[in-house]
This record gives C-alpha cells, sequence and structure tokens, in this order.
C-alpha cells in the first residue's frame, strides 16, 4: 500500500513537469518499427520479434505479470498492465525500455486509453473494479464498482461511454464516464471476456468463454441482438472457450480465439456466419491483424508460442516461441 | 510441425465447407424489469462444537491440520452475488445460524422457513440430515449440502430439498481410480483404519475398483500406534510385506495419524494415494484454471488463515447457484429459481466442466480434483472416460446405480 501511495506521488511529480513537454518531443521518435510484442503473463517480460523475420529483437522485462498492451496514438510509447504489480508500465517502443510506471487498483488487466482526454480506463481483476486515470498526473481520479473478475474494457467512440465485463457476474456493464458510475448492466453468457465492435461502433461482439459464444449487444437501446455458438469439428463442446476477438476495420470480417479448442473462428459479421475454423496452439487467447492485414497472430498460453497465420488462406504459417503463457499480441506499425 | 499444423488445418478447412451454409445467430430474450426493494435471503445453518472441525492432531501441541467451517466460501459467494444485485433485481443476504447443539438445528431451521427464507446452507454432521430432511418437506425450501459427502445421505435420506453441492464419497472414489486405471495402475494395496467411515470410505473405493476394472490385491487393518507387540497393525513397512505386488497403496484413515507414516516407509516403492499423497478432493488451492485464482484471491480475504478446500467451494458454489438461478430465470420468487436450478440450469464452476443438478438424487455433478502436495494431478473424468448424456455422470452414481429417483 506504501509503495503504491508512493509510485502515485512520484508519478505526480514526473507528471507535472513533464505534461508539457511529452506529446511533441516523443512524437517525432515514432519509426513504425514492426516490431511485434507479446507479453507473458509466467516470464514477466514482453518478447519482442522483428515481424518479417519473426526474429528475437529484444526480450524485455517488465513488472510482474504484463498483460494486456496499447500504443498511444503516435505510438512512441507502449503501455501494458501488469497484473502482480497492479501498475501499467510504460515503454519507450524506439528505446525498448520501461520508463514509468503508473499505478492502478488491484491486478489490472484489459485497459484503454483516451489520448484526447489524457485517461486511462483499466478493469482492475482482483478489485472487482474500473480505475479512471489522469494519464498526466498519474492518479487515480476514480475507482468504478464492477462485478468480479472485471476484464474487457472497451471505449466508445464519443468518449462519454466505457463498457466492461464481469466474468464471474455474467454482465457488460455500461458506464457513464461523467456520471462515473455503472448505469445499466446486460446479462450475457458465461463468463464474458473481451469485446470488439462494428467500426460504426453500434454493435458491441463480446466473447463469453464457458458459454463458448459470441453475444451481439446493440448498443443504441443496450440490448442483446443474439448470439453466436463455435464448434470446430472434432472438438469438445466444453473445450470451446472463446476469448479473444478482433474485427477488421471495414467490419467486415471478426476473428475469434477459442481457447482450449485451440481454433481461431472467422465469422462474417454481416450475415453472422461462421464462414471458417484455423488451428492454432493450446489455450488461444489474445489476437491481432496486422495493418495490412494479411496476417493474423495469435497467442497461445498453454504452448508459450504466438502462431502466425495467413488471412488470405486461413491457413497457420508457422509458430514462434516466446515467453510463457503469453497474453496478447500488438505490433508498432 | 509447420507442415503438419498446414495439413490438419487444409483437413479441417475441407470439412467445414459443409458448415458454411449454417447461420448461427440465435434469439435472445431480454430480462424483465426489476424491482430493488426486493430480497433473496440466504442461511448457513452449522453446528457449535461439530467434531469434523476438530483440529487434527499428532501430540497435543502439533497440530496437522486445522479445518474450519466453510462460511468464507459463503462470503465470497455473497460477495460475487452483490455485483449481479442491480440485474437480478434483489438484494442478497447472508446470515450466520449456529446450533449449540445438534438436537437444535431442526428448530433452527423451522424458524427459519418460518420466517420466509427460501435457501439454507447445510453445514452439519451427517448424522443430523434425516431429521432435518424430515423438517424441510414439503417446504417451499432447499437445503444445500456443502460438507457432507456420505453416500448414504444421497441414496437413503434422498430428500427432495435437498442439493448435494459437496460431491459423494463415489464420485470421490471413481474420480481416484479412473486416474490410477488411466495410468493403467489397477492392482492396489489398502490400507483401512478402525474408524465406521473409514469403511464406508474403502467400501466406496472397492466399488470403483470394480466400476473401472482394477483390484485389490490386499486389504490390510491398521491400528494406530507403536506398541511392539502390535506392530503387525501399525508399521507400514510389515503391512505392506505382502506376497503379491501391487501398483498404488490406498490409505483409508479419517484419523490422519498413521497416514503420514505411511509414504516412503512401504516395503516397495509405490504411491501412496487416498488420505494421503494423491487426495481427491472438490477443490484445491494450487487449482489455477477457469478463473480459479481469483476464486482463491477473493477468498482469502475472507480467510486470511488458511487456503480454500472443497466445502467452502461447496459453499461459494451454493450461494452462486442461487444468484445464476436468479439472474438466468428473471425472477426473485423461489418456484422459477427452484425449477431453472433443479432443471436446465448449468453453473460455472471455475474446474473446467459447468455443473448442473442430477435429476435423481439431487446431486451436483462436477469435475473431481486430484491433488498432490503443490499441484493438481489432474481432474476427473479423464479423457476417454465417455458417459450417453455427461461425462460427469462417469462419477458417481449414474441413475441406475441408486434407489434415490426424486424424478420419478
Amino acid at each position: 500500500m506504501i509503495s503504491m501511495k508512493a509510485l502515485r506521488f512520484a508519478g505526480m511529480a514526473a507528471g507535472l513537469s513533464l505534461a508539457a513537454g511529452l506529446v511533441f518531443s516523443n512524437s517525432v521518435l515514432a519509426k513504425d518499427t514492426g516490431y511485434i510484442f507479446v507479453s507473458n503473463e509466467k516470464t514477466n517480460n514482453i518478447i519482442v520479434l522483428e515481424s518479417k523475420t519473426l526474429k528475437l529483437v529484444k526480450d524485455l522485462k517488465t513488472s510482474r505479470r504484463p498483460r494486456d498492451m496499447h500504443f498511444s496514438d503516435d505510438h512512441t510509447k507502449l503501455y501494458v498492465a501488469c497484473g502482480d504489480d497492479d501498475v501499467i508500465d510504460i515503454i519507450d517502443v524506439a528505446k525498448l525500455e520501461v520508463i514509468g510506471k503508473i499505478a492502478t487498483g488491484s491486478s489490472p488487466e484489459a485497459f484503454m486509453v483516451d489520448e484526447q482526454k489524457r485517461r486511462i480506463y483499466v478493469s482492475n481483476e482482483e478489485g472487482s473494479s474500473m480505475s479512471i486515470i489522469d494519464m498526466d498526473q498519474q492518479i487515480t481520479l476514480a475507482e468504478v464498482p464492477t462485478g468480479a473478475e472485471p476484464e474487457g474494457v472497451w471505449l466508445a467512440p464519443d468518449r462519454k461511454t466505457v463498457y466492461v465485463t464481469s466474468e464471474v457476474g455474467d454482465l457488460i456493464h455500461h458506464i457513464d464516464l461523467e456520471a462515473g458510475h455503472v448505469i445499466e448492466d446486460v446479462v450475457v453468457g458465461t463468463r464474458p471476456r473481451r469485446f470488439a465492435a462494428t467500426p460504426d461502433g453500434n454493435e458491441l461482439w463480446v466473447t463469453t468463454e464457458l458459454s463458448g459464444e459470441v453475444w451481439i449487444i446493440d448498443r443504441g437501446p443496450f440490448k442483446v441482438l443474439g448470439k453466436l455458438e463455435f464448434l470446430p469439428p472434432g472438438m469438445r463442446k466444453t473445450d470451446v472457450t472463446p476469448v479473444g476477438i478482433t474485427m477488421t476495420k471495414d467490419g467486415k470480417t471478426a476473428y475469434v480465439t477459442l481457447g482450449h479448442a485451440a481454433h481461431v473462428a472467422v465469422v462474417d459479421v454481416t450475415t453472422k456466419k461462421i464462414l471458417n475454423y484455423i488451428l492454432v496452439g493450446k489455450r488461444s487467447w489474445g489476437i491481432t491483424l496486422s495493418k495490412d492485414e494479411k496476417t493474423l497472430y495469435v497467442a497461445n498460453g498453454l504452448g508459450d508460442d504466438v502462431t502466425v497465420i495467413d488471412v488470405a488462406s486461413r491457413k497457420a504459417v508457422t509458430s514462434v516461441p516466446v515467453g510463457r503463457i503469453p497474453y496478447g499480441v500488438v505490433i508498432d506499425e | 510441425m509447420n507442415k503438419l499444423i498446414s495439413a490438419i488445418s487444409l483437413i479441417l478447412s475441407l470439412s467445414l465447407m459443409s458448415l458454411e451454409a449454417r447461420a448461427q445467430l440465435q434469439p435472445v430474450t431480454p430480462p424483465a424489469a426489476t424491482s430493488p426493494d426486493k430480497k433473496i435471503a440466504i442461511g448457513f445453518l452449522e453446528l457449535r462444537n461439530d467434531a469434523r472441525y476438530e483440529p487434527v492432531r499428532a501430540y497435543e501441541r502439533l497440530i496437522l491440520k486445522k479445518p474450519d467451517h466453510p462460511f468464507a466460501g459463503a462470503q465470497v459467494g455473497i460477495e460475487d452475488a452483490k455485483s449481479q444485485q442491480r440485474a437480478i433485481g434483489a438484494e442478497v443476504t447472508l446470515e450466520r445460524m449456529t446450533a449449540a447443539k445438534a438436537e437444535e438445528a431442526p428448530a433452527l431451521l423451522k424458524a427459519a422457513i418460518e420466517r420466509g427464507m427460501n435457501y439454507i446452507l447445510l453445514d452439519v454432521p451427517p448424522e443430523l440430515y434425516k431429521s432435518i430432511a424430515e423438517t424441510a418437506k414439503g417446504r417451499d425450501i432447499i437445503l444445500f449440502n456443502v460438507s457432507a459427502p456420505e453416500d448414504t445421505l444421497r441414496r437413503d435420506v434422498c430428500a427432495r430439498e435437498l442439493i448435494h453441492v459437496f460431491p459423494s464419497q463415489a464420485q470421490l472414489s471413481d474420480a481416484l481410480v479412473q486416474f490410477l486405471v488411466s495410468k493403467k495402475w489397477r492392482d492396489y494395496l489398502v490400507f483401512q483404519g478402525p474408524d465406521p467411515y473409514d469403511d464406508l470410505i474403502t467400501k466406496a473405493f472397492t466399488k470403483s475398483a470394480q466400476k473401472f476394472g482394477a483390484r485389490i490385491v490386499a486389504n490390510q487393518r491398521f491400528e494406530p500406534g507403536t506398541d511392539p507387540r502390535q506392530r503387525e497393525k501399525n508399521n507400514p513397512a510389515l503391512l505392506s510385506a505382502i506376497n503379491k505386488d501391487w501398483d498404488v497403496t490406498f490409505i483409508a484413515d479419517k484419523a490422519f495419524e498413521f497416514s503420514r507414516q505411511v509414504p516412503f516407509q512401504t516395503v516397495k516403492p509405490r504411491p501412496v494415494v487416498g488420505a494421503i499423497g494423491l487426495e481427491t478432493v472438490a477443490w484445491n488451492w494450487t487449482w489455477e484454471h477457469n478463473g480459479a485464482a481469483q476464486v482463491n484471491s477473493r477468498f482469502s480475504r475472507y480467510a486470511p488463515n488458511r487456503k480454500m478446500e472443497g466445502a467452502d467451494w461447496a459453499s461459494w458454489m451454493a450461494v452462486k447457484m442461487i444468484a445464476t438461478s436468479a439472474l438466468r430465470s428473471r425472477s426473485t420468487e423461489f418456484k422459477p429459481i427452484r425449477d431453472f436450478m433443479m432443471g436446465p440450469g448449468t453453473f460455472d464452476a471455475d474446474k473446467g466442466l459447468a455443473v448442473s443438478v442430477r435429476a435423481w438424487d439431487h446431486q451436483v455433478r462436477q469435475a473431481i480434483l486430484l491433488a498432490g502436495d503443490y499441484y493438481v494431478v489432474a481432474s476427473a473424468p479423464l479423457e476417454g472416460f465417455l458417459h450417453r448424456t455427461n461425462e460427469l455422470d462417469s462419477l458417481g452414481d449414474d441413475e441406475t446405480d441408486t434407489p434415490c429417483h426424486l424424478n420419478r
């Protein structure tokens, strides 16, 4: 507790002195390295790979249990939530080193960054809350109570609303950021995990791990439109545990990792049809599309590797060993 | 390896073409409007000085185990349910009721029922179940057995108002033998203690061995002690000096004092299972899949001095079953909640396959963990042990195995 407070104060001081200059001075350093960043929960590191050769660039030590990652808009910084140290590490993308830490609630898991408002919204898995953090002062402005084990965080394009899943509560919380609390819940399948949304922000897709589904929510009236059920051939229903999800920029195709069923489902967003299943590694969770949307990267939590998928042929091309229990993948491009 | 992956995915994508036409979007009914002033009151009934929670001692000053009532498990359940209250539309409360003496338990229960309480977690010794079931008979109540494994409660007490969340002895021993058979360890040497409970455990183990095609090579009765004249009965080396080989030593020993002397002391190097070594449990603090780590962590806030165990899990689960049934049946009334729980209800148990209530004896079908000291070695049902309707029913009394038929 003492260390957290100390961190916040230190952060505040640093934040105040740096706030003015940061955005300008660092943006010139962004260089689209093409590097792939893989966070590894068990080995407390981010494995940085060169995207063409998939060769190791750097084994980047972080705080303990790094999980969700997001770049700053200009890609000069990478933020990573570190669950066992209750911080978000700030990584300098050019130098590939941790340059700062932001204190969060207990066991931060997933987050979204709003650079316009200079806010971070982070789910605290063991705190059963979502912290609203001021990025410049590096202080927690509010801690919004959620259901137990909150995970997925999605910031609406209007920047006024955040949605958070509660794994234990089987709920999606609708949080009004001005009011600073949950204003509505929607009951979904068992163990809701992560979000994706259509480009217009109207349809929210959420994976429900234990019920093996994706639930689709209309944000207008905030109500459930329906659900998709997955079953790759030869797999048992109980192994189908969807967690990661991503959508193409045109909002036409969604990719869903199916956890223990070791497949990625390809879904046509318009027709809501499951088009295909692609074989990946054990307990596939994190999933990311390259900027040109030609390649998919999937973190296999119980395979300690990342599967690289060729999107056109819908086939796994290769897999690369990373750290232990890889969680997420992001690309600097 | 990569070629293999490509080959497999090619085969899969070919076999999938037929699936493409299958539209998958299914309609979902919206939740009903809810009223905030409603209440779902849950009771926790226990017995003061319950002998099952006496510390297990080697000598007066050497305490080997310090069991405790699983109330903290129910508290975690309530904490989790509180965050669903808004969606449920009712406040979920927990009341601890402690009977000073065994005879007082049915009266406490009766008073709670008369106050309108519909859900009570039972943490009482198995002897009390009969009188409690009689008190509850025909009332709007569900009693959740959260700590008693005795098969007789399922087979003979067999009450409509009871749900056994804690696994039965039959489930536990089936899980153990499934695991041993999956390792091809089929010949067992049994060490059976003098307690009547040891006899129950041995019977369940023997039945499981028969069920899965394994053998009891010998059943050696032991008597704890150090008397040299009794060494044939109290020395693990002599007890295991039998003229046949065996794969695994199984110990039935409620008192536990003898059990701790068995590992590394048998004449042959054979793993020890049952009371020590590899234990079959409803929950273990080292289980780290399915969100279990977070449950353990929440539990430690209510019981900082011990690790979460099977009865804690069952108490947590019982509260979760009530809250989830309210959420899913979109009601705070007893009947829809009960009908969901006893009927289509499946619940996330944080240990793999979703759990549900068996229609015939109201046992909760569930995965069983096989725990070593610092690792859950396996989770049953083991792969390959199939069942015609639900793999979880490969553990414990199937509909045809029991005299209890609440569904008929």
